[in-house]
């Protein structure tokens, strides 16, 4: 890839990031998967959990706020090929010269960064409605785990697009996928609280390492070798999806093509 | 070199059916066509619904692959080379669909163009270029969501001309236009043919063809049944001439007479509001007259005309009456 190519790819993702923010900042279910859940979900774990604790409010504002980015990831990431086919302009999208990959990565990106409005919303709750303090106590840390946060979410939902363009089938389960990933990733309760067999299901899952730094650095119970741990896996899931994500877009696109599916009609 | 070279081009779709006894059913959608299309060209290929003209133009832009048989678009092999031709090549289906309608024209166009990877300064200077070659430059800061469909068939227009390609594919672009839309949008298309653009055009609009390609396929249940210019397809029904009546319903019994008459060589119906216009091709031109109003004696009858053979005409035979 030349520089040249390189640079138009990135102008790619970055208009097709403000043409999807455009689009979300107007469609109300994202509005309420960002939002709205995220904000029940705080007031259910802040009463069950603060009381007793006063300090885990911080781990319940990072937990909600996780949920909402796992929410829109999956329905909106998810859907962000499949909704194109609905609305006819992925024929337009796959009939020009910038591979698809590009454009679903601007995509997901938009939705990510946009979702982490959840965790402003979380933060707002518990600290004007509830009055509970909550401090971020090792921050540099925290900001650098939320980067990796964002970039191993776009590239888990660059895995999940073009799966369910393959096979709207397993889309049907899209809505039993939302609450297991909440419970697996330990957004909002230790996964140490789970059976034993459950465990190398969490270890799988790029949001679990995403939970566990942002929970740790945030409580300030984050070691080095910790960080480096979470760090290094998000790192590697994000650059293993990205990598299966191009594999697996080219194979279906070329399936697409020749079953005749990327239309509707 | 041809901008276009197609040959023994063909593709099957398959659909299954049922659940426990499951059926693959077969459909033959393009059927071993091959044609070239000059560079420059303004290239029809006409035909009823279902002909296959669409699918043709999905191969041809990369977006199906072919069951078997090979194209070349621009040098470039449609299945191989898929990557390098798309940067070349512009295209729209007819219809509404296909672009962002919660936002407006200019932001489409914008987006569109870095797809397309057309330089932002230059994208800055051709989008209200083209918004004003299409008409839409007074609503481009609109949401497509409050376009008419001519305005969006017109801003398809102008989207598939922002990266300036070598040759276009027009599939129905006038299709649910108004006349007026329709006619904008032709003069469009022969501005483009000006430019020495090379042109691919579906259609079914017999006149539209007529005024504006320089050859016709006509493709029928997927094959093409005839390849010439608008005045060499005319030549096949030079021997003929055309009797239209009017009708105000007409049962199959009576065209199943007038198909029956020795001199009658095809029997087309065209609906037109509450009426129907019986369109015969016969060899005898008015003497056959008396044998066709006998044929319709029992129906109400409106104005009859005889007259030379069109173009349609020349497709309606072609195509067997199934225009």
């Amino acid at each position: 890839m030349t520089t040249s190519t390189f640079r138009q790819d990135l102008r790619v993702v970055a208009s097709t990031f403000e043409v999807t923010l455009k689009m979300i900042a107007v469609d109300s279910f994202v509005l309420f998967g960002i939002l709205i859940q995220p904000l029940i979900i705080s007031v259910l774990a802040i009463w069950m959990l603060t009381p007793k604790d006063p300090t885990q409010a911080i781990f319940v504002v990072i937990g909600s706020g996780m949920t909402g980015l796992w929410s829109t990831l999956l329905f909106v990431g998810g859907n962000s090929i499949t909704r194109e086919r609905w609305t006819g302009t992925l024929e337009s999208l796959v009939a020009q010269p910038t591979p698809l990959a590009y454009i679903v990565f601007g995509k997901n990106l938009a939705s990510v960064l946009q979702s982490l409005l959840s965790m402003v919303v979380s933060y707002a709750l518990a600290a004007l409605l509830f009055h509970l303090e909550l401090r971020i106590v090792q921050p540099v840390p925290f900001a650098i785990s939320l980067l990796l946060t964002v970039f191993s979410f776009v590239c888990f939902g660059l895995i999940i697009a073009p799966v369910f363009l393959l096979n709207p089938a397993v889309q049907q389960w899209q809505n039993a996928m939302e609450f297991p990933v909440y419970i697996l990733a330990g957004f909002l309760f230790p996964i140490a609280l789970l059976p034993g067999w459950t465990t190398p299901f969490s270890y799988l899952l790029a949001p679990y390492w995403a939970a566990r730094a942002l929970h740790a650095t945030s409580n300030g119970s984050a070691t080095a070798g910790e960080l480096a741990l979470c760090w290094g896996m998000m790192g590697l899931f994000g650059a293993l999806y990205l990598v299966f994500s191009g594999l697996l877009l080219r194979v279906i696109l070329r399936k697409a093509r020749a079953d005749a599916t990327l239309g509707l009609e | 070199m041809n901008a276009i070279q197609v040959e023994h081009l063909r593709r099957v779709f398959k659909s299954t059916i049922g659940v426990l006894r499951r059926t693959t059913k077969q459909v033959v959608a393009v059927d071993d066509i091959s044609f070239e299309v000059a560079a420059g060209e303004l290239f029809g290929l006409l035909g009823p619904n279902g002909a296959g003209k669409t699918t043709t133009v999905k191969m041809l832009t990369t977006l199906l692959i072919p069951t078997s048989g090979t194209a070349h678009v621009l040098g470039e092999d449609v299945v191989h080379q898929a990557e390098r031709l798309r940067a070349r090549i512009g295209f729209i289906f007819g219809g509404e669909r296909g672009l962002y309608w919660r936002l407006s024209g200019h932001d489409n166009l914008r987006y569109f163009s870095s797809l397309y990877h057309v330089d932002p300064a230059v994208a800055a200077k051709r989008i209200p270029y083209l918004l004003e070659l299409v008409g839409l430059a007074d609503r481009a800061k609109e949401k497509v969501d409050g376009y008419s469909r001519g305005m969006k068939q017109r801003l398809h227009i102008a989207r598939t001309l922002l990266h300036d390609p070598e040759m276009l594919f027009l599939d129905e672009p006038t299709i649910g236009l108004d006349p007026v839309g329709a006619r904008e949008l032709r003069d469009v298309i022969r501005d483009l043919q000006a430019e020495k653009k090379t042109i691919l055009l579906t259609t079914h609009y017999m006149f539209e063809a007529d005024a504006l390609c320089q050859r016709l396929a006509v493709i029928n249940k997927g094959r093409i049944i005839a390849l010439d210019t608008p005045a060499g397809l005319k030549r096949h029904v030079k021997d003929l001439a055309v009797v239209d009546v009017e009708v105000f319903g007409i049962p199959d019994e009576n065209l199943a007479r007038l198909r029956a008459l020795p001199s009658v060589d095809t029997v087309s119906v065209e609906d037109v509001d509450q009426r129907q216009i019986v369109r015969v091709q016969t060899t005898e031109g008015s003497a056959s007259l008396p044998a066709i109003l006998s044929a319709l004696s029992d129906l109400r009858l409106g104005k009859v005309n005889v007259r030379e053979p069109s173009l349609e005409d020349a497709y309606v035979r072609l195509v067997g009456g199934e225009a």
